[in-house]
């Protein structure tokens, strides 16, 4: 990505904790990475190493026992982490908006569709319900909404799952935000009102130049919307670079596993990689590199010491002591057909 | 070509959509309707198509964990549907079934050597002694140390759960194992495990599986040939191969262009179906998917196209290809 850019949110060895009754939980331990205007930030892992917790940090959304124990989240130029409570319900929603995996569950069921939009459009516009409600409507056109006006006086489980998603997007582009966070947004989803979903998204988004951070474990999702790609696992980044570099060269053996143990279409795959093994319990974390016991270039290095994150060039990021392995590994072609 | 052992043939599933306080009867959900096709012996049949489209309905009504509204279900040249409870319990030893999800499939107060030992205890098929033993056996090959046996299912993740869940399949070693969406509420890393644990299973024991999922890349990985299903209907049957190279049906071919595919340089038309899967409860007449399907025809809302053989073992259900 070239310097001309803006940059719009940095972040800086951000770490959440949950303090729970059975011992500290490090959920987020060390992440960075950066945002700029426009672009989309992919954020892949599996489940528990952190990406949802991550992005609830970004908007200090988390609740005891976690919390954000250190690191900055600089969102133009100023840290988030030290405002007021008032000051980040005025970024809530106007500046940074979030998008849920699970649109039953991240909507009120007792309330219209129509009403729960509008809310956010009276507190950060000061406008009047008539208004806002008005406004509602015509955001839910937007969203390809089919009757927008009888939906907005309908209650969340009288719309389909994809429909509900629309009416989250409706809702998180309300205020046009700069950045938006999107967890999951369609995993719940078919893949068809996958891609009208993801479709929509982009378009909007490219409206006003806003940026995107997305987070899945849906790698073919990430390769189709992402610019740059961060790899998580156990709480922290492993790997950070462009989307072509990741696909193609990635440096972290958990990327390349990953990139070899999925089934694709494009390719014939006669047998798939395996990544042996579990997701440790972030109570019991292996000592040195997280992915050590897991891994199949580990050396003693890595049970002992735990590697950070390196630059081996410009925009590629990677945290391993076995990069030259990996590297032999991936000039013999790790994948026919690609 | 190997011996077809399990035929379906017209099978219909519909649920009662009960009101007032009467509970009458005001409608019904036609979840399965007019469904027919085989599974040869030694295949695995992928079975593919959105949520609610009736996959896992088919399995289940083919168990008879359901019970069929109409139609036959043949199994080893007998009806499944026509036989009597305790005929079928015998039957049901070759017939198992691996359930979506690890969590709730498993019961909580069971030790794990009883959860799979169940089975061999309720077909009455060993002593105690010699089927306990049989569970470690069985947890060897699903890759548990045999060790964990009075283990609770609480103490393992989710991918071991399955792993659980596919032991407890094979107990009673049968003919056909229906996995229904086995392998989607697990992690990637976690999945391609699992996926080649029934890839060499299958090797092992020469299984048939019955595979519903509703990730097209999985089906084509694991799958020898392909059933597709759309609100209750079979729209398309093909080899694998067949399927994804020569794809004839118009909603295949939007639910292939619609999958993510993990390559950046991959380029590939995208067809974006307009609009959501109408309720089935009330299906649209004439081809089911005629409103959504960008080559309709003035027929299609008229008349329901019939599951033809378009090409030699490739059936597809459609106008398209009808006429000619």
């Amino acid at each position: 990505m070239e310097n001309k850019e803006k940059l719009l949110l940095e972040i800086k060895d951000l770490k959440t904790h949950f303090f729970t009754e059975d011992g500290v939980v490090k959920a987020v331990d060390g992440v960075d990475f950066e945002v700029y205007q426009g672009e989309t930030l992919g954020i892949v892992g599996e489940s528990g190493c952190g990406k949802s917790v991550t992005a609830f940090s970004i908007l200090r959304l988390l609740d005891y026992p976690g919390k954000t124990v250190g690191g900055e989240v600089i969102f133009k130029g100023e840290n988030l982490l030290k405002k007021t409570e008032d000051e980040m319900r005025g970024i809530r929603g106007k500046e940074i908006a979030i998008i849920f995996q699970e649109p039953m569950t991240a909507l009120n069921p007792v309330l219209t569709v129509g009403f729960q939009i509008s809310e956010a459009l009276m507190m950060h516009f000061k406008i009047g319900k008539k208004e806002a409600i008005n406004k509602s409507v015509e955001l839910l056109k937007k969203v390809e909404i089919p009757m927008p006006e009888e939906r907005a006086n309908e209650y969340p489980h009288q719309l389909s799952g994809g429909m509900r998603q629309r009416a989250m997007i409706a809702m998180a582009m309300s205020c046009d935000p700069i950045l938006l966070i999107a967890d999951e947004p369609t995993t719940a989803l078919d893949v068809t009102i996958q891609a009208q979903i993801l479709d929509l998204m982009m378009a909007l988004l490219r409206e006003f130049n806003g940026s995107l951070i997305m987070i899945t474990h849906d790698l073919g999702v990430i390769a189709e919307i992402a610019d740059r790609i961060a790899i998580m696992y156990a709480g922290k980044v492993v790997e950070y670079a462009d989307k072509k570099t990741i696909f193609h060269n990635p440096l972290h053996p958990y990327t390349l596993g990953l990139l070899t143990s999925i089934p694709r279409l494009d390719v014939e795959m006669k047998r798939l990689d395996v990544i042996p093994g579990i997701v440790p319990n972030p109570l019991h974390f292996p000592s040195g590199c997280k992915f050590n016991p897991r891994c199949r270039f580990a050396t003693d290095r890595c049970k002992k010491e735990e590697p950070s994150l390196i630059k081996i060039e410009e925009g590629h990021l990677v945290r391993c002591w076995n990069v030259d392995k990996v590297v032999k590994e991936v000039k013999k072609g790790f994948l026919v057909g690609v | 070509m190997a011996n077809s052992l399990l035929q379906v043939k017209n099978l219909v599933k519909f649920f009662p959509i009960k009101k007032g306080v009467f509970r009458k009867t005001v409608g019904w959900i036609q979840a399965v309707d007019d469904v027919s096709f085989e599974i040869y012996e030694g295949e695995t049949l992928g079975l593919v198509g959105e949520s609610g489209c009736g996959k896992t309905t088919t399995a289940l009504t083919i168990l008879r964990l359901e019970e069929p509204t109409k139609g036959q279900v043949i199994f080893d040249g007998r009806d499944v549907v026509k036989m009597k409870k305790a005929d079928l319990r015998k039957e049901r030893k070759n017939m198992q079934i691996i359930f979506q999800d690890p969590y709730s499939s498993l019961d909580p107060r069971m030790k794990i050597k009883d959860i799979i030992a169940e089975g061999i205890l309720t077909h009455n098929l060993l002593k105690v002694r010699e089927r306990y033993k049989r569970v470690g056996e069985l947890l060897e090959k699903v890759g548990i140390p045999a060790e964990n046996m009075d283990s609770f299912p609480h103490e393992f993740s989710g991918g071991q759960r399955q792993r659980i869940g596919i032991a407890r399949a094979l107990a009673l070693e049968p003919k056909i194992i229906m996995c229904d969406e086995a392998v989607s509420a697990l992690d990637v890393s976690i999945r391609s495990q699992i996926i080649n644990l029934l890839k060499d299973l299958q090797k092992e024991f020469n299984l048939t599986y019955l595979f519903i999922a509703h990730d097209l890349s999985v089906i084509k990985y694991i799958s020898d040939r392909v059933v597709v299903m759309y609100l209750g209907k079979i729209v398309e049957i093909a080899d694998k191969k067949e399927l994804f190279t020569n794809t004839m049906h118009p909603y295949t071919q939007a639910l292939i262009s619609a999958v993510p595919v993990p390559n950046p340089d991959y380029k590939k038309e995208r067809i974006i179906l307009k609009g959501d899967v109408p309720s089935p409860a009330n299906p649209p007449t004439g081809c089911r998917f005629h409103p959504r399907c960008s080559k309709v025809m003035k027929i299609c809302s008229e008349i329901e196209p019939k599951l033809t053989e378009a090409k030699e073992g490739h059936f597809c259900a459609c106008h398209l290809y009808n006429e000619k």
